[in-house]
């Protein structure tokens, strides 16, 4: 395949970024379960982006939808703790650690095999949106700590359970096509 | 299916045209106020100061003749979430809650402390509302996404790298921008083409591990579509020259008169927010 070069890590930051967006604004990006509560999955680009192109990629992802979090909380509320999210410290600076946590631990574990490592980087970076989002909630007195530590439960853990299928999915897949056929396949199209 | 339409309907933010002074501002000092004033409403810890960034938002709005009703209209959906948050916190208690008792019932008690969280909750949310809507209703989109880049110009005097970074940030979020559209779109052909094959999304039956499993072929084929297409774009972007430098736009932001007094102004008013917020703590 090419080179990685910058103007492909600039339109893939781009692109998942969209994708960010788009899961956030529409209902695909929640799953509803038995329980009531939707599981997200909003915050796995960033996690991929990190995983493909590198900490400042997934970073960035991260902050333009934290960003876009920002803008939906102030425009459009759909509900109490919507509100909260206006304030940056919420909304945006808990998403620019998700890229950064999920590339730690993906570079950590790559030696071994990239599956795995794919795997635990969508956990980490899960794991890292609940608990710094749940915990700049926790800090700016929104919710209860015995609410926090049952969100944790019911969302936070099936969410990165759920995030690492997801990257695991999506890695395998492109690093299979990669170095398959060594080009994007939509260039067959036409 | 429902909601696989949803999207269509949904506008993020509304721009108010306009060709008033604060219209005519260059997008940086727009961000600059936008900034300055969010800092000082989630900063503060008084409700005059939380209350600072609602007052100049409704002062500029009037000079910029959009109407206070058009800055407001998402205040009234606010109330009952703001109830919600009340009974909320009147079912949990706060581990050394020692204020006043205004209301107990049982176990259960609404103190002071918790009153004034939550009367400060609304006032800050209700602040940066009105302030992010005043923000969208006199930036158009492309000039929210040109003041991003003149935003971080400054950092270009640090060096060319610098300068290229805020470059490519800015050119990230454009991209994202107008991607949003043709990946909703494509998020909405796949789950029709997996809901034709059987796939069931939106309905609450089965476990996590189950719904997981079906959203695999939804999520996944989206994402490498997605990244197929960053692929080709920037293959398209090398194949015409762009390297990151250099780049030219369209559109300029001259800066007209006062600019540069409407700049310094920003930071007299976060100045002023924080004696304000000082003096109404201390009492």
């Amino acid at each position: 395949m090419a080179e990685k070069s910058d103007v492909r890590r600039i339109a893939v930051t781009g692109v998942l970024s969209a994708l960010s967006i788009a899961l956030f604004l529409t209902p695909f990006g929640y799953i509803p379960t038995p329980l009531g509560v939707s599981l997200t999955v909003v915050h796995v680009p960033a996690i991929i982006g990190a995983v493909l192109e590198g900490p400042v990629v997934g970073i960035v992802i991260g902050g333009i939808f934290g960003a876009t979090a920002l803008v939906k909380a102030a425009i459009a509320p759909q509900g109490p703790i919507d509100l909260v999210f206006v304030n940056p410290l919420i909304s945006v600076l808990p998403r620019l650690l998700i890229g950064l946590a999920a590339w730690v631990v993906y570079s950590a574990f790559r030696g071994k095999w990239t599956g795995v490592a794919a795997a635990m980087a969508g956990i980490a970076g899960s794991l890292t949106n609940s608990v710094f989002v749940l915990g700049a909630l926790l800090i700016f007195r929104v919710i209860a700590p015995a609410v926090a530590g049952a969100i944790f439960v019911t969302n936070g853990l099936l969410e990165a359970a759920l995030a690492a299928v997801l990257t695991f999915g999506v890695v395998a897949v492109w690093k299979g096509i990669e170095s398959r056929t060594g080009k994007a396949k939509l260039a067959e199209e036409k | 299916m429902r909601g696989i339409e949803f999207f269509r309907n949904v506008s993020i933010g509304q721009y108010w045209p306009g060709t008033s002074y604060v219209h005519r501002l260059t997008p940086a000092t727009k961000y600059l106020w936008l900034l300055v004033l969010m800092v000082s409403g989630i900063a503060s810890s008084s409700y005059a100061g939380a209350l600072v960034p609602l007052a100049v938002a409704l002062a500029v709005g009037a000079s910029a003749k959009v109407r206070p009703g058009f800055l407001l209209r998402g205040v009234k959906p606010l109330v009952p979430f703001v109830a919600f948050t009340a009974v909320l916190q009147a079912v949990f208690p706060w581990p050394g809650d020692s204020s006043a008792r205004l209301l107990s019932l049982g176990p259960l008690a609404f103190t002071a402390g918790k009153a004034r969280l939550v009367l400060m909750m609304f006032a800050r949310t209700l602040s940066l509302m009105t302030l992010i809507g005043l923000f969208t209703s006199v930036t158009s989109e492309s000039e929210s996404v040109h003041g991003i880049e003149d935003l971080l110009a400054p950092f270009g005097r640090l060096g060319t790298s610098a300068a290229r970074s805020a470059h490519r940030l800015a050119l990230a979020v454009g991209i994202a921008l107008r991607f949003v559209p043709i990946i909703v779109g494509e998020l909405e052909s796949i789950a029709k083409a997996q809901a034709s094959r059987g796939a069931d999304f939106g309905s609450g039956r089965g476990g996590p591990i189950a719904k997981a499993r079906a959203y695999l072929p939804l999520f996944v084929p989206v994402t490498v579509r997605a990244l197929e297409r960053a692929e080709l774009l920037a293959e398209a972007m090398e194949a015409r020259g762009y390297t990151g430098e250099g780049r030219t736009r369209l559109a300029s932001y001259p800066k007209q008169r006062g600019e540069g007094l409407a700049r310094w102004a920003s930071l007299a008013v976060i100045a002023a927010s924080f004696i304000l917020d000082y003096v109404f703590r201390s009492r």
